[in-house]
């Protein structure tokens, strides 16, 4: 590039507020939470290292693996029924008249821009067991067993997944939309050429060009769920039942309300393994490619 | 009836089956796209719906889809018997300094990888890069420590800076600048302007576009915040609106349905209409990186 040599300093000033902002409050916190998971510390008094004693404790506690399984089929069932579902609707955009298609996009982007704790608000209303317009419907579809979504161990978890997938599947859907229009035209018309149907077209030709991006997405929307906290925190603070309680939830407890920094350092150092194992799959499966 | 005659009718009953299908075909997928306009629509009426509703209406076993005796005595509420005037002022000055600080730092960081040749460049980046994969409650832990033992707890400073360190924003900027041409710079740089003039008076007003993506980026991430002022804030004062609505919906007491949804449609205005207004450049800004891999 040109502009090397001309002046030597000048990236490295207009690096310097990012970088040192950056420094010191990502870095040194992360390094700092990783020397606490290593001592029995309560966030006051003298430190005392404890040596992995944190991380073994954490593996024989019931309650935390209880709050690893309830994140971990949160994800994998959100991801699931959003996927899929984020896929036709891009599909069906693209299949449609643009103008049209530009207009449905908008709508569909809309929940994303609702922040987490007025969906969990909201949705509370909606799943009023007695006065929700959801258990209203169910009850005119001729379904009266008024599901009690936000007061049973059964319910509680799908009330969860059904409000993350209702409000990603149009923001995840924007980014296969993204990638439809980056398949090759060519590809396309060569398949169609050869008399392939529609749907053949789409299951064979157009999904393995998306494969990529359905990645990304699926990589992207696990690195957030996996950090669920703000709607099963604001309506069921893990209950009922422990039913609801989710890594970063336990965590939370642990670290600011009982007090036990060490303790939620740990935990927050399986959290980050956990996402740093699925971003690094992403790499893993793009390389083979 | 001719050959040719017969190659004709069978040529236009083709076409027009072939028409019809396609007909149907578009109806089935608008049929489908409206179904979920609907369903993604349904909880934003309901929220607006029953923030004009009085809570008599709301715990009636009558359902109705519109409010029967329409009301604005939950936005009066809201404002006369809540904080709420003040965690607005509260969600409008720390989104603001953050979206600012967060621009600008994004901005020439974003500048400096896209426009110069360094020692330690890609560490950097990639060091950046590596972040993302870390979760926020990790630097929560020691922040909030720290801040607590030296008293900067309920502050702005600590509910608008440290988030303000958003690699995404670098990231998104570095892609806008990186589309700039070097003989443009280079140009600028031979009629005399200084490397920071070139950053001001030519990289910034041309890449508004990705400013402004940025900036929504980090407007809509701060203004929805809740984790973060949770474990920060402790006094009624300093509450943002996601704090000060859950917090209204936690006491048993005094729930009142009808003002939760009033102050929930304030609290999402400002950032559904920003988006409303710069969606095509957001999408594209966001969807860009991830399409190219």
């Amino acid at each position: 590039m040109r502009s090397v040599g001309r002046s030597r300093v000048a990236p490295y000033l207009f690096l310097l507020p990012f970088y040192l902002a950056f420094a010191v409050f990502w870095l040194v916190p992360i390094a700092a939470s990783l020397m606490y998971s290593f001592t029995s510390w309560t966030g006051m008094g003298s430190f005392e290292f404890r040596g992995l004693e944190n991380y073994v404790t954490l593996v024989r506690d019931p309650t935390f693996w209880r709050a690893l399984r309830n994140t971990f089929s949160y994800v994998l069932i959100y991801n699931a029924i959003m996927l899929p579902l984020a896929t036709v609707i891009a599909l069906l955009l693209n299949a449609a008249v643009p103008r049209l298609g530009r207009a449905f996009r908008t709508v569909y982007f809309v929940p994303v821009t609702v922040s987490l704790v007025v969906v969990a608000l909201v949705f509370d209303l909606l799943l009023n067991r007695e006065f929700g317009p959801v258990n209203h419907l169910l009850a005119a579809i001729g379904i009266d067993s008024n599901p009690r979504w936000l007061t049973s161990s059964q319910y509680a978890p799908w009330t969860i997944i059904m409000m993350r997938v209702w409000r990603a599947t149009g923001y995840y859907s924007a980014f296969v939309f993204a990638g439809l229009q980056g398949i090759p035209k060519d590809i396309i018309e060569a398949a169609r050429v050869d008399g392939a149907s529609e749907l053949r077209l789409t299951w064979h030709v157009i999904l393995p060009q998306l494969r990529p991006i359905l990645l990304f997405v699926f990589v992207m929307s696990s690195i957030w769920s996996f950090q669920l906290f703000d709607e099963p925190w604001i309506l069921f603070q893990g209950g009922p039942g422990n039913s609801t309680l989710t890594i970063l939830q336990y965590l939370y407890q642990n670290t600011f309300l009982f007090g036990k920094v060490g303790y939620g350092a740990a935990m927050s150092y399986v959290l980050t393994l956990i996402i740093v194992a699925f971003s690094l799959l992403q790499f893993r499966v793009l390389d083979r490619r | 009836m001719t050959r040719s005659m017969q190659v004709l009718l069978r040529a236009d009953g083709r076409d027009i089956r072939a028409r019809l299908g396609h007909w149907l075909a578009t109806a089935a997928i608008v049929f489908v796209l409206v179904f979920f306009v609907l369903v993604t629509l349904a909880p934003v009426y309901w929220m607006v719906s029953a923030s004009f509703r009085p809570q008599s209406e709301l715990f009636s076993l009558d359902f109705s889809l519109l409010p029967r005796s329409p009301t604005i005595k939950n936005y009066e509420d809201l404002f006369a018997r809540t904080q709420f005037p003040r965690w607005l002022l509260n969600s409008i000055v720390v989104t603001l300094a953050s979206t600012v600080l967060g621009v600008g730092m994004g901005s020439m960081a974003g500048f400096a990888f896209a426009k110069y040749e360094f020692r330690m460049k890609s560490f950097l980046f990639w060091l950046a890069l590596a972040s993302v994969s870390i979760p926020q409650i990790v630097t929560i832990i020691p922040i909030f420590t720290w801040f607590s033992r030296i008293g900067l707890t309920d502050t702005y400073f600590v509910l608008a800076v440290p988030p303000a360190v958003n690699v995404f924003a670098v990231f998104l900027l570095r892609q806008y600048i990186q589309g700039l041409s070097d003989d443009m710079l280079e140009s600028a740089r031979i009629d005399g302007a200084s490397e920071w003039g070139v950053f001001s008076k030519i990289v910034l007003p041309l890449v508004r576009p990705g400013l402004g993506a940025a900036a929504i980026f980090l407007w809509v991430g701060s203004w929805s915040a809740y984790m973060w002022p949770l474990v920060m804030v402790q006094s009624n004062a300093l509450f943002t609106l996601p704090l000060g609505l859950a917090t209204l919906y936690s006491n048993p007491w005094d729930l009142n349905y009808g003002m939760l949804m009033a102050g929930s449609v304030l609290a999402t205005i400002p950032i559904t209409v920003a988006f409303l207004l710069m969606q095509e450049q957001f999408i594209s800004g966001l969807t860009q990186g991830a399409v190219k891999g």
